[in-house]
């Protein structure tokens, strides 16, 4: 039995001219290309209490402070198995945040089939890399950073972009500081983000070797390489834990260094968040609505299948900058595809990949 | 016969008394020195006796020192051939330990892949798990539905 294709990057690259990635079938049609996208993933679900608000004060400021040092910019938004009883985001965005130029936005809107069939552990209610990937493999921008709803992007980050001094094959990481619950409420500038008193406790480190760490906040990376590297895990789909930094073992793995680009980025804490409430499951991991959280993430890698980010689903415009992700059994990939799953190469220099902890299975 | 009546009552002539008084002094000077030659060989004789009392003594610690000597050539002998053994054994010793460090090499680098591998394979059995759920699910759903008529009553 052949096994999956192995892991070659041509890192170094140029930018590539984003209508390149047309003969997938994504179905995008690009004005321009910008400098970086923004991908995010969200629903109207009340994820952490309020979720739009927190999402629309922060796309708000994100898309202020981008616009204001003239970085072109486009959010490619994937609205991921909306809740039939609810309104979708797409619709309520744009009067809430009316400065929103609908021009930056990419919207995507996916059949909450693919959550249904793709899922292997019905406590995950939200597959939220998946989700990811299907931005990521339409977004049009040099770069594609992947971040969460709730992020605001840190000063040092932003004059990073503005610098434009972003090196091709190299995954840049950025440490989150989270600031306290109390604040989720009123609308954040900097002063109140840079504020050390509104951290709630000591701001974090990026962790070496991997540099992990709320990676799910920040992973930044030129799109070929994103594309290249077939973004994140699409084979273990059995926690939501662990698969961001999984992709940095791979990324490493496949040569990739991992850089801190010297600044944070803010997030405000917020009720069901992992970070607040990962203790409330201590002895029952298996209830854990993020999964098992000790599963070997860094000592495995993956090759997703070429049709990762459902690249081969049907979508239809439904109208300016928004898309709709049909159900096709063509785009979903096999339940169980076990030599996708492999291990990880040590690179001279770089990090030994993880080693075995032992994890009653019980 | 003067002589012979001078003799009879104990007289002698001057000369005969002067060479005698002479020859007495000269026979007590002897003696005087004889007895301090005697006193000097008594001395002598002392100084011998402490010699060889000394010597003696001596000879006692040298024959006790070569017995001592005797004994620790013979321990050094027998330290010597253990060390000949040691040595020998040692030689085998690293030879061994050179075997053994190459095994422990050896297990450790079959360790390490024994332990990539079971990685590997606990996230696959994590998804088969998970999938064996999955299709547990879904299977017990249909069967659900298939059942739900048959139980109805049949009009």
């Amino acid at each position: 039995m052949a096994g999956p294709e192995p892991c070659r990057l041509s890192v170094g690259h140029p930018s590539v001219n984003p209508l390149s990635s047309q003969s997938d079938g994504t179905g995008v049609v690009p004005p321009a290309d910008p400098f970086v996208s923004l991908v995010l993933t969200g629903r109207n679900d009340d994820h952490g209490a309020d979720f739009k608000a927190r999402f629309f004060r922060t796309l708000r400021f994100n898309h202020r402070e981008l616009s204001a040092r003239g970085i072109l910019h486009e959010f490619v938004f994937v609205e991921w198995a909306p809740l039939s009883d609810r309104a979708r985001l797409v619709d309520m965005v744009f009067n809430a945040i009316p400065e929103l130029d609908p021009s930056v936005c990419q919207w995507y809107v996916v059949d909450p089939r693919y959550q249904q069939e793709l899922s292997l552990n019905p406590r995950l209610v939200y597959l939220e890399f998946l989700a990811k990937n299907v931005g990521v493999r339409r977004a049009r921008g040099r770069f594609v950073l992947t971040t969460n709803c709730d992020v605001y992007l840190g000063r040092k980050v932003l004059d990073a972009f503005a610098r434009g001094e972003l090196k091709s094959g190299v995954v840049y990481r950025a440490a989150r500081h989270d600031l306290k619950l109390e604040l989720g409420e009123v609308i954040l500038d900097w002063p109140q983000l840079e504020d050390p008193l509104n951290l709630d406790g000591p701001p974090r480190r990026l962790k070496p070797p991997f540099m992990t760490g709320a990676t799910g906040d920040f992973v930044l990376l030129d799109r070929m390489t994103f594309h290249e590297i077939r973004g994140f895990n699409e084979i273990y789909r059995v926690a939501r834990i662990g698969v961001d930094g999984n992709f940095i073992v791979k990324a490493l793995s496949c040569g990739v260094p991992v850089v801190d680009i010297g600044g944070p980025v803010y997030h405000v804490n917020h009720r069901d968040s992992y970070h607040l409430s990962r203790d409330v499951y201590v002895g029952r991991e298996a209830e854990a609505p993020w999964g098992n959280r000790r599963w070997h993430s860094a000592g495995v890698i993956y090759v997703n299948p070429p049709t990762w980010g459902l690249s081969h689903a049907p979508v239809r415009q439904e109208g300016p900058h928004r898309w709709r992700v049909d159900f096709s059994w063509d785009a979903v990939p096999p339940l169980v595809d076990l030599k996708r799953i492999v291990l990880p190469a040590a690179r001279l220099g770089g990090p030994e990949p993880g080693t075995y902890k032992y994890v009653s299975r019980s | 016969m003067i002589k012979r009546a001078l003799r009879a009552v104990g007289l002698v002539r001057l000369v005969k008394y002067t060479a005698a008084v002479e020859q007495q002094k000269k026979a007590e000077l002897r003696a005087r020195k004889l007895a301090q030659q005697v006193e000097e060989v008594r001395a002598d004789s002392r100084g011998w006796k402490a010699k060889a009392e000394e010597a003696h003594d001596q000879l006692k610690k040298a024959q006790a020192t070569v017995a001592e000597s005797a004994k620790r050539a013979e321990r050094a002998e027998k330290l010597r051939v253990e060390a000949e053994h040691r040595l020998a054994l040692d030689g085998k010793r690293k030879v061994d330990l050179v075997a053994l460090e190459t095994q422990l090499e050896e297990s450790a680098r079959e360790l390490a892949f024994a332990r990539e591998q079971l990685m590997a394979i606990e996230v696959k059995l994590d998804i088969l798990e998970g999938a064996a759920n999955v299709l547990d699910g879904r299977t017990r759903t249909v069967s659900a539905q298939r059942r739900t008529p048959e139980r109805e009553p049949t009009v």
